[in-house]
């Protein structure tokens, strides 16, 4: 047994987790707080990458403009879509909103593709390409320094989540939405809070995604392994968000390495299988309980 | 009867006559429609509007000169999507519209699907942007024209050029976890055992992967001296590289024709100097004696025009050949005829678009040359000559 190698592949798997996390944290979000399963949101995503290539190539602004910029914008994009797509159906059947968010990621695609055309493209290189090395185990440093934006925005918002004000609205709405209302709280606007924050999470992780496995209008597939791990943690849960992120990431790459690149989907859909055969709301969701 | 009125009856029977003959001309110079299912969106789009442009330009080129033994060439696409199911819907549309001689189909799932029909049929000829292996076999597929040389021949090529550098090379071949991406393993296994290369990797990556890392280490510990990389475009083959240069591997890497388009490689960055691929057109760029083709590719559009452009545009140039063939030998146009008049191309001057005259072996052209990567002229430069496979 290489032991060296062995924890290469952890480390690499601990890496990819933590970007499937962000990406799920928004997931979570948008869940937890309006009960929508966004489809789009690997499009959403996909949407913040090429927004960062139009402020960081088309109009070749420094990086460190173009990232803030890229998050206000997409936030912007999730607000307007809160605002004009997804508030008029609020009431609606929840198959409905899902296939709404469908449709939403094909309208994403076709906007990306008459902006920006059909080429798949490089965004520009601003991660630091120095190998890292923990020990002797050699860590990519995309996918390291990934990792570390990963933790820290999943720390942050942990922390926000329970000592903001806005925060605990969004908790308190999620919690229950007739309650919330009752004591004040702006419910809609709370909606768009939390698409906006989502968006703006989505922008950090296709920013991040998009460094190192470059970008495309297909990119949104990515967020088909996203919905896995939000299933597995628990599709209310920011905790099973991180956690199962982690986990996914973990197996996957495990499995690429010791059984073969054509492995790693089956390993994921097979303990996605698993989970949802013994914790059907995840392993760490909510298990709602209907009283009749 | 007067005069006026045995005018009148001479007049309308020459009339007639003129009517009949004309319309009798007119049928025998009907249209030849190529039909085609185009993925103009869709993940294929980067090649599908590249593809699109190419017939677009060799069907007007060909009019221009008189058509197809003076028949007009009628290009008649649909975008697909590329999606299986937006092909066979688009291929049922054309062909209950038109009279279709020539197909251009756009995937290997698409190519198989339909090729049972285009046999039952009986009429017509498909090419595509499908180079896959299993389709140059003119048993199993009789109406089926790849446009140049199948993935196992492309790979063939660049081992070729590898066992001429350096023999008992170690190589490796990375390819993407998709049926377009396994397409050359075992041919390129074999290839390299007769070679006397070392083939001691072969990692699969799984589709809309992100971090290669893990495959990285892979080549680390194997250190091949070579590594080709075929199912991709662009993504994931920079982030590899990136990767090895950082750990210090001196490893070279190749491409097969879908990566390596210039614009493509240039997208790489600094790190796709010396980059290897095959291809078996010339660039839009190429500079070669006796090239009229290319010039009136130049000519037609001045900015540069990609691989996908190239592959169209041949695709559409042989087709017309082959038709040409079968109308020359006085033959009905049936896909068997058209087919045969394909394989009846021999030492064929493509006018440029092919550096060497070129030949129909089987289903396809197996030629091909390996080009490198100059990141001062920022282009794919030959780096062999042209290449002719058995």
């Amino acid at each position: 047994m290489d032991w060296l190698f062995f924890s290469e592949i952890g480390l690499a798997g601990i890496g990819t987790g933590g970007l499937y996390a962000v990406a799920g944290l928004a997931f979570v979000l948008i869940y937890k707080a309006t009960r929508v399963v966004n489809m789009a949101m690997g499009e959403l995503l996909m949407a913040g990458a090429y927004i960062f290539i139009g402020f960081s190539a088309g109009l070749a602004l420094p990086v460190w403009i173009s990232i803030p910029l890229t998050i206000l914008a997409t936030g912007l994009l999730g607000g307007v879509i809160e605002r004009t797509i997804i508030r008029p159906m609020l009431g609606e059947n929840a198959i409905s909103i899902f296939m709404v968010t469908i449709g939403l990621g094909s309208v994403l695609v076709g906007l990306v593709e008459i902006f920006w055309g059909a080429d798949p493209h490089r965004l520009v290189d601003f991660i630091p390409s120095d190998p890292i090395f923990i020990g002797e185990a050699y860590l990519s440093p995309k996918v390291g320094y990934g990792f570390a934006v990963a933790a820290v925005i999943i720390g942050l918002f942990l922390v926000v989540f329970r000592t903001w004000r806005g925060g605990v609205a969004l908790r308190a709405t999620a919690g229950d939405q007739a309650a919330a209302y009752s004591m004040g709280i702006n419910v809609p606007k709370v909606f768009s809070l939390v698409w906006v924050i989502a968006a703006m999470i989505a922008a950090i992780g296709g920013i991040l995604v998009g460094s190192i496995g470059g970008v495309s209008p297909s990119m949104g597939v990515y967020g088909l392994s996203v919905l896995v791990v939000v299933i597995i943690g628990g599709l209310d849960s920011l905790l099973g968000a991180l956690i199962a992120g982690i986990f996914v990431g973990l197996i996957e790459t495990y499995a690429g390495a010791y059984l073969g690149g054509e492995y790693k989907m089956l390993a994921t859909f097979s303990l996605l299988v698993l989970i949802l055969v013994v914790r059907p709301y995840g392993l760490f969701g909510t298990h709602e309980i209907e009283r009749l | 009867m007067t005069i006026s009125k045995i005018a009148k009856h001479v007049t309308g029977a020459l009339l007639s006559v003129g009517l009949i003959s004309g319309a009798a001309q007119a049928s025998d110079k009907k249209d030849i429609v190529f039909g085609g299912s185009i993925p103009l969106t869709g993940v294929f789009a980067f090649a599908g509007v590249g593809i699109h442009a190419g017939i677009t330009d060799a069907v007007k080129i060909i009019n221009d000169e008189g058509g197809i033994e003076g028949h007009k060439l009628v290009y008649v696409p649909e975008d697909t999507a590329y999606k299986v199911d937006a092909s066979v819907a688009a291929f049922n549309k054309i062909t209950s519209q038109h009279d279709v001689n020539l197909y251009y189909g756009d995937s290997t799932a698409f190519s198989k699907t339909i090729s049972p029909e285009i046999n039952r049929l009986g009429k017509m000829v498909m090419t595509g942007a499908s180079f896959a292996s299993e389709l140059d076999d003119p048993e199993k597929f009789p109406n089926i024209f790849i446009p140049g040389p199948s993935y196992t021949d492309m790979t063939g090529i660049l081992l070729n050029h590898i066992a001429k550098e350096k023999p008992g090379a170690k190589v490796g071949l990375v390819h993407s976890e998709t049926e377009f991406g396994r397409d050359p393993v075992e041919g390129a296994k074999a290839t390299a055992k007769e070679l006397g290369l070392d083939m001691n990797l072969i990692i699969s990556t799984a589709p809309g992967g992100v971090d290669v890392s893990t495959e990285v280490l892979k080549i680390r510990r194997a250190r091949p001296d070579y590594v080709i990389f075929h199912g991709y475009v662009l993504a994931p083959i920079p982030e590899f590289m990136t990767q090895a240069r950082a750990m210090g591997l001196k490893t070279k890497f190749m491409g097969t024709f879908w990566s390596t388009d210039n614009s493509m490689v240039s997208k790489m960055g600094e790190v796709a100097d010396g980059f290897l691929g095959v291809m078996p057109y010339n660039y839009y760029y190429s500079e070669q004696e006796n090239a009229p083709m290319l010039d009136k590719i130049r000519s037609m559009r001045d900015t540069y025009q990609s691989n996908a452009y190239m592959q169209g545009f041949f695709s559409t140039m042989m087709m017309a050949e082959g038709t040409r063939n079968a109308l020359k030998a006085g033959k009905e146009l049936t896909g068997a005829n058209i087919k045969a008049g394909l394989q009846e191309i021999k030492d064929f001057d493509t006018g440029g678009v092919i550096g060497v005259p070129v030949s129909v072996k089987g289903n396809s052209v197996p030629v091909g040359r390996v080009y490198r990567y100059d990141l001062s002229k920022k282009q794919m430069v030959p780096a062999s000559d042209w290449i002719l496979l058995d």
